[in-house]
């Protein structure tokens, strides 16, 4: 540019010029460096008004973060029952022993089948008894009303494959009853794909929250610092060296927020963390609620600083067009 | 160094603060500019800053032709001028030290060469002992010399300075102009806007009168 180079300088050789550019490189890091130094010292000098401000990017920040979490656990669950999607088929009554091992290598035969497992009269009898805990009642009765059955893991869970096979099975002699239960893993991945859909808004409704609360307390900044900034400018500074330490304190700003959305969500997880352990005993299931995994986290701060960063670049960039100097 | 041609200025499409403005000023001259109050001595140093546009005519400083130069352009053309104001525009947030190195932080000087430069400009204007002290702490006169010590710093070819002895008594504002011409002797370009004719008439610089934004006289021009 000629405009950068004093006029009475006589054109300089290549080797200079690359002297040139990794001096000016340097004092751009030089700058930078400094300006995020001194970003985080104001943010330092006034700690209550800036950790309210990340308080709020951090309470917009968890609850979308939250239901995101929720719908992971809920596609973590899918999984599980998508692996314990099972066909069972109930016996006739009156097959014996003998017969019911024929239908039990028939069954297995099927090239849909990926395993099975035999469950006779007795034996479905124990577990029935030990799932409900009426060992008295159901020892009362004379004969075992139970058939013996088959449980069956499909190769293929997807619905319709599974519905094929339940008629195929169905009509095998023998088989009195076909049981697979599908209408409710449906509606479950109906719901989650509404949640999954309604986090997304969520976080952009949040995220754009963030991006005003980042750009209205850079506005004020701005405003507060806005002789500062006519004077540099005056003396020759660009719209980057006057942007560059409120970028920085918008990005400390997210990166504060983050942290502070990540601490919430941790508590509140250990808040809740018992009563819905007790919840998941009562269902005799192993549940525990998720936590943030360390990419996760990433993914979370990385978001909220570039959000701070950005809600800083759209305050500073709209007020500095109405900032003249002189 | 600096060349208007029939340059006009006017301000919400009436009021006119300059009109037909012609005149040049030589690389290494000292000028003086002056008239009454509202002559249009500030509005001619903003447009030379390039703080605005003219409405009319030509204005090229140091080569540009500032009308045509794109506003990306502007911070680096500022660069080569230093300018004194009447009220300081000195920070009075950070050390004198910290006021006189701002032109040369913003230009990305290293730090090191930034120091000395910036400690040479303080023993230029007398200041030396004072570099760690803020601008409050100093006198009107003392603000005055940070403000040209930091005008000087990265030894612009053009030195402006807008009524730079506004506040000051007689013998400080002596001091100033004297000041003004050590820079001038050493090759600067200086244009000081005034209207304390008593102390131009006595250095004897060309002097450059406007009235209501009309040039009327250009005196001990060489």
């Amino acid at each position: 540019m000629s405009a950068s180079r004093t006029p009475q300088q006589p054109p300089r050789g290549a080797r200079s010029q690359r002297a040139r550019l990794g001096s000016r490189l340097r004092a751009w890091g030089r700058h930078h460096r400094a300006m995020a130094l001194d970003s985080l010292n104001r943010l330092v000098r006034y700690p209550l008004g800036n950790v309210l401000t990340m308080l709020a990017i951090a309470i917009a920040l968890v609850l979308p973060a939250a239901l995101w979490l929720t719908l992971d656990s809920a596609r973590l669950l899918d999984a599980e029952l998508t692996e314990s999607a099972t066909l069972t088929v109930y016996l006739a009554n009156d097959v014996n022993a003998a017969q019911a091992g024929r239908i039990h290598e028939a069954v297995s035969a099927q090239p849909a089948v990926d395993q099975t497992r035999f469950v006779s009269a007795e034996e479905g009898m124990a577990e029935f008894q030990q799932s409900l805990g009426l060992d008295d009642t159901l020892a009362g009765l004379d004969a075992n009303p139970l058939p013996a059955s088959i449980v069956i893991q499909p190769n293929d869970v997807d619905p319709a494959a599974m519905q094929t096979l339940a008629e195929r099975l169905g009509e095998m002699a023998g088989v009195d009853e076909v049981r697979l239960d599908l209408a409710w893993i449906e509606r479950l991945r109906h719901l989650a794909d509404l949640g999954r859909r309604l986090a997304l808004a969520l976080g952009v409704l949040f995220g754009l929250g963030v991006l005003l609360v980042v750009g209205n307390t850079v506005r004020l900044s701005v405003e507060s610092r806005r002789r500062e900034i006519e004077v540099v400018m005056l003396i020759g500074a660009t719209h980057a060296f006057v942007r560059r330490p409120f970028l920085y304190s918008g990005a400390w700003y997210g990166l504060g927020g983050g942290f502070l959305a990540l601490a919430l969500l941790s508590l509140g997880g250990q808040w809740l963390a018992l009563p819905v352990a007790a919840l998941a005993e009562s269902y005799g299931a192993a549940f525990s609620l998720p936590s943030l995994d360390v990419t996760g986290s990433t993914i979370l701060l990385s978001c909220s600083t570039l959000l701070g960063w950005l809600g800083a670049w759209l305050a500073v960039t709209r007020h500095l067009a109405s900032i003249k100097p002189g | 160094m600096i060349a208007f041609e029939h340059v006009g200025k006017r301000y919400g499409g009436r009021f006119e603060a300059l009109a037909h403005l012609s005149f040049r000023v030589a690389r290494g001259e000292m000028v003086f500019l002056t008239g009454h109050s509202g002559a249009g001595k500030s509005s001619l140093l903003r447009l030379v800053m390039r703080l605005e546009r003219p409405t009319r005519g030509r204005i090229v400083v140091a080569g540009h032709d500032i009308a045509t130069l794109h506003s990306s352009q502007v911070p680096f053309y500022r660069r080569q001028i230093g300018v004194v104001f009447q009220d300081h525009q000195l920070l009075f947030d950070r050390s004198i030290f910290h006021n006189i190195a701002l032109p040369l932080e913003i230009q990305g000087m290293e730090p090191r060469e930034s120091a000395r430069r910036v400690r040479a400009a303080l023993d230029k204007v007398g200041l030396l002992h004072r570099e760690k002290a803020l601008p409050i702490e100093l006198s009107g006169g003392e603000q005055q010399r940070v403000g040209i010590a930091r005008a000087v710093v990265n030894k612009p070819a053009l030195l402006l300075a807008d009524e730079p002895t506004g506040n000051l008594d007689p013998q400080l504002s002596a001091d100033i102009m004297a000041l003004f011409e050590d820079f001038n002797r050493i090759g600067t370009t200086v244009m000081i806007a005034s209207h304390d004719l008593a102390l131009i008439a006595r250095l004897r610089h060309r002097i450059l009168r406007l009235r209501d934004g009309r040039l009327v006289g250009d005196e001990g021009a060489r």
